[in-house]
């Protein structure tokens, strides 16, 4: 138990390495993220709406704005900077390839979800995309192209 | 947006949770997904969050034949995936419909009905399925039926000291059932959301049950409507009477949803698709 003002530890495994800070509990998971460095994780709208966020805790996709850090005490989390590999993930590639982003800023949470999809679903039809995508929105693309990137790398997995 | 500071305190056990919350001015943490946004927007606050995502014996759907029992940390998610498709179909349509797939991997079931949003997809399906809302505080088990649970907006019938540990749903045999939820945008709270059940033998309607959202400060049970159509065969103009008594009985909300007029215009028109009358 920790009093209003005081830290608490938290222990995470971050895209595989091992990290321990002393949070204030109101830290939220997207500051840190961000704070130590994994700054593709983007705040967006800042209350739940845009997916900008998007990481994966515990293999499942979640908000990072909505989620205290100290409540990923323990677990692990995957962050655009993880997926890789060292090269571009086939949804990465996607993306790039279709012209799936303008501005970019929504599309570390797009892929993060779009990861989070097709590890549950691996061959989505156009309407699962469009169900599986909707907490994520994007404000150039009109979202066609992300749907193609998203089918194109089902049929190329990794 | 950072939320004002608070203490923090993750029980092990049921019984240092309901300790705690008794004697500090405290809230539970369940999936965050409310309480959070909340928390950042500084419309409430709270000297401790007491996180209740250590208590994995609050998490699980037991069926136990005439009924289903579903532990109050059981995230939407799982009930998407999980048994409930076959036992209460109703609450699985309405759980794949909250939020969107991100906030259905946190929140939870217990979480979202201590809310008490009108507008959300729970309180509804529980209204039109007389669940019972279990709660745990060290003192006493208490048992209260949904129609008495949700006492107005964001006011659940919970006392200090008490936590919601579960939720019962009486298995429906012979039944269709519908929920029907219209947005503005997908992901968004419901403008107007229907929660149905249909019970038909031998050409005429034995039971029906409507249960709206959105529509009231509470979810809204149009029991006088659904006396309209018992010992009857369904048609175009008993339907259309049934959507017209529901939608005439409320008064709806104006907000940036829809206006008032707008919303009933919409409960008429899902409860009479639900029916399979035309709209």
């Amino acid at each position: 138990m920790v009093n209003p003002g005081e830290k608490v530890k938290v222990r995470v495994k971050i895209n595989g390495v091992e990290y321990e800070e002393n949070v204030s509990p109101r830290k939220l998971l997207v500051h840190f993220l961000r704070d130590l460095g994994f700054t593709g994780t983007k705040v967006g709208c800042d209350t739940s709406t845009c997916g900008a966020c998007t990481v994966l805790l515990n293999g499942k996709s979640v908000k990072s704005c909505t989620v205290l850090a100290v409540q990923a005490d323990g677990k692990e989390i995957i962050t655009i900077e993880g997926i890789g590999d060292g090269k571009l993930h086939p949804l990465q590639e996607a993306f790039s390839d279709n012209f799936a982003l303008q501005c970019g800023f929504c599309t570390p949470g797009m892929i993060m979800q779009a990861y989070s999809l097709l590890k549950e679903n691996p061959t989505p039809s156009d309407e699962e995309i469009k169900d599986g995508m909707h907490g994520n929105i994007c404000r150039c693309t009109g979202y066609q192209n992300i749907v193609k990137a998203i089918k194109e790398a089902s049929k190329v997995r990794p | 947006m950072y939320p004002s500071e608070f203490g923090y305190f993750k029980p092990s056990t049921l019984k240092e949770a309901l300790d705690f919350l008794e004697k500090e001015d405290a809230r539970p943490l369940a999936g965050g997904q409310s309480l959070i946004p909340m928390l950042k927007l500084r419309v409430i606050s709270s000297k401790f969050l007491v996180d209740l995502n250590g208590l994995s014996s609050l998490s699980y759907v037991k069926d136990e034949g005439d009924k289903v029992r579903i532990g109050s940390m059981t995230k939407h998610a799982d009930l998407v995936k999980g048994n409930v498709k076959e036992s209460i179909p109703l609450l699985y349509d309405a759980a794949r419909q909250v939020g969107d797939f991100q906030v259905r991997n946190m929140g939870t079931i217990g979480g979202s009905i201590s809310n008490a949003d009108p507008a959300a997809d729970y309180p509804s399906v529980l209204t039109a399925l007389d669940a019972k809302v279990i709660l745990d505080s060290n003192h006493a088990k208490r048992e209260v039926d949904a129609k008495d649970f949700f006492k107005g907006p964001f006011n659940p019938d919970i006392r200090k000291g008490e936590i919601v540990s579960e939720v019962v749903f009486p298995k429906l045999s012979g039944y269709t059932t519908k929920y029907v939820k219209v947005v503005r945008r997908a992901g968004d709270y419901a403008m107007v959301s229907l929660a149905m059940a249909l019970k038909v033998k031998d050409g005429k309607v034995e039971d029906l049950r409507l249960a709206y959202s959105g529509v009231s400060d509470t979810p809204y049970r149009a029991r006088e409507a659904e006396k309209l159509l018992v010992g009857k065969e369904i048609s175009e103009e008993n339907v259309r009477e049934v959507a017209e008594m529901a939608s005439s009985a409320v008064n709806p909300p104006s907000d940036v949803r829809g206006s008032s007029w707008y919303r009933r215009e919409v409960m008429k028109v899902i409860t009479m698709k639900a029916l399979g009358g035309q709209p």
